[in-house]
């Protein structure tokens, strides 16, 4: 019950971020989601600080760029995106470990049977991706230089999506020869 | 039981079977041999209806199989609980929370009232008993080619397809594999690339080619004598062979693991 309504409360959060178009309501949320870690060092503003970073100084780049160095624009709507970001990243790293998504989603079979695809594909990736960051540093003596970086950041984007359609291929092809859709019309 | 009749496929333009004919009768156990990339899980996904054949068409019990075929409820209700594949990627397979519920799950589909009981049942068979409550995705890879045989068997099937089921495996539980397979009762395909476990899996080959047509239909000791068909088919291969000073180069059957 108590993942079922942490769920619940994360999915209302998440909805009431896309309809709050206020940058400091959005960052003073942001503050209270990290306050409820009573007593802990705030993890989550730091996590999600970290993880957020790059896609911001992207986004923002993105927008610099595109309208051609417009700083009023700027100024109208990259806090705002950037909040509301922010806070959807904040809320990721606060609420969803506290929540077992299998029991959670516990009401549904199929929404569990989605989850557990996920998580082992999630797994399953996680291991190949050690596995190419391993293979890098077992072939070069020192740091790699941006372009060695470049090349095998594409190397590794091409092999996750050819794995990946190839995977959602067997995996329904698997369900199927299994029974998954028996009584599909 | 099931018959393919001049079978091709092809993916795009990348040729998988050209013209494959073969019968196999109820109670056969048959070895599909074949190097890599000629044929041989493309066949089996034929075979179980997930694959539309390019030409040709394959028959079960008399019924054409074909993912169009099995659109009828009746008719896939049957099919999917009497023919069973086992997947080379076991990861494929598994989307349950506990391997209990894995093995349950066809049962489940088919509405058997003995579901649990064939879950423990077939989990012991296989000796993963003691992962019942464990989530499939923690387990090994051979553990989870066993958890996958075993939600096969607890259907009951009486065709069973399996893809390289000793990809997974140590030596030890391979050769349990082996001792197991022979002695079930259901029809049997295994597909391997591995020769030298033809003979201890079945008594009758079929060999695909490179070419991707069938090379070879018959008992595996005649395989075995014919080089020919052999080297065409890259099942075997030559190495320097040294004995003391002496070097020398012949065909080798031996698998390399």
């Amino acid at each position: 019950m108590k993942d079922r309504l942490l769920l619940l409360v994360y999915l209302v959060l998440v909805v009431t971020a896309t309809l709050v178009h206020d940058a400091r309501l959005l960052l003073a949320g942001a503050l209270t989601v990290t306050a409820t870690e009573f007593g802990r060092r705030p993890q989550s503003w730091v996590r999600a600080l970290r993880a957020a970073l790059p896609f911001l100084v992207a986004i923002n780049l993105g927008f610099l760029i595109v309208s051609k160095g417009d700083l009023s624009a700027a100024g109208r709507v990259l806090p705002l995106v950037n909040a509301r970001l922010f806070f959807l990243v904040v809320l990721v790293f606060r609420i969803l470990p506290a929540i077992d998504l299998q029991r959670a989603l516990g009401f549904s079979p199929t929404l569990r049977f989605v989850l557990i695809l996920a998580t082992s594909q999630v797994l399953a990736f996680r291991r190949l991706f050690g596995d190419f960051e391993q293979a890098l540093a077992a072939r070069t003596t020192r740091r790699p230089g941006l372009r060695t970086s470049l090349r095998q950041g594409a190397a590794l984007g091409a092999f996750f999506l050819r794995r990946a359609e190839h995977d959602a291929t067997e995996i329904t092809q698997a369900l199927t020869a299994r029974g998954f859709f028996l009584d599909r019309d | 039981m099931i018959a393919i009749e001049k079978l091709s496929h092809a993916y795009g333009k990348r040729t998988t079977l050209v013209d494959v004919d073969a019968s196999i009768d109820a109670g056969e156990k048959i070895v599909l041999l074949g190097s890599n990339g000629c044929g041989k899980t493309t066949l089996l996904k034929i075979l179980t209806g997930l694959l539309e054949p390019g030409g040709g068409h394959v028959l079960y019990d008399g019924h054409q199989v074909s993912p169009a075929a099995l659109r009828d409820k009746t008719v896939r209700r049957r099919f999917r609980r009497e023919v069973g594949l086992l997947f080379q990627n076991p990861e494929a397979m598994l989307f349950n929370p506990t391997v209990r519920d894995e093995i349950a799950f066809g049962p489940r589909q088919h509405d058997l009232p003995d579901a649990d009981d064939r879950a423990r049942h077939w989990a012991a068979q296989v000796g993963v008993e003691d992962l019942l409550d464990h989530a499939p995705y923690t387990l090994s890879a051979g553990q989870k080619q066993l958890v996958c045989l075993a939600a096969l068997l607890a259907l009951s099937p009486r065709l069973l397809l399996l893809d390289e089921p000793t990809a997974a495996l140590d030596p030890r539980s391979t050769g349990w594999l082996v001792d197991f397979l022979q002695d079930l009762p259901q029809t049997l395909v295994v597909a391997t690339h591995n020769l030298s476990l033809a003979t201890e899996l079945g008594e009758r080959c079929l060999v695909l080619g490179e070419d991707h047509t069938l090379l070879h239909d018959g008992d595996v000791a005649s395989l075995r004598e014919d080089t020919e068909v052999l080297y065409r088919a890259n099942l075997v291969h030559t190495h320097r062979h040294r004995h003391g000073d002496q070097e020398h180069r012949h065909y080798h059957t031996h698998d390399w693991s």
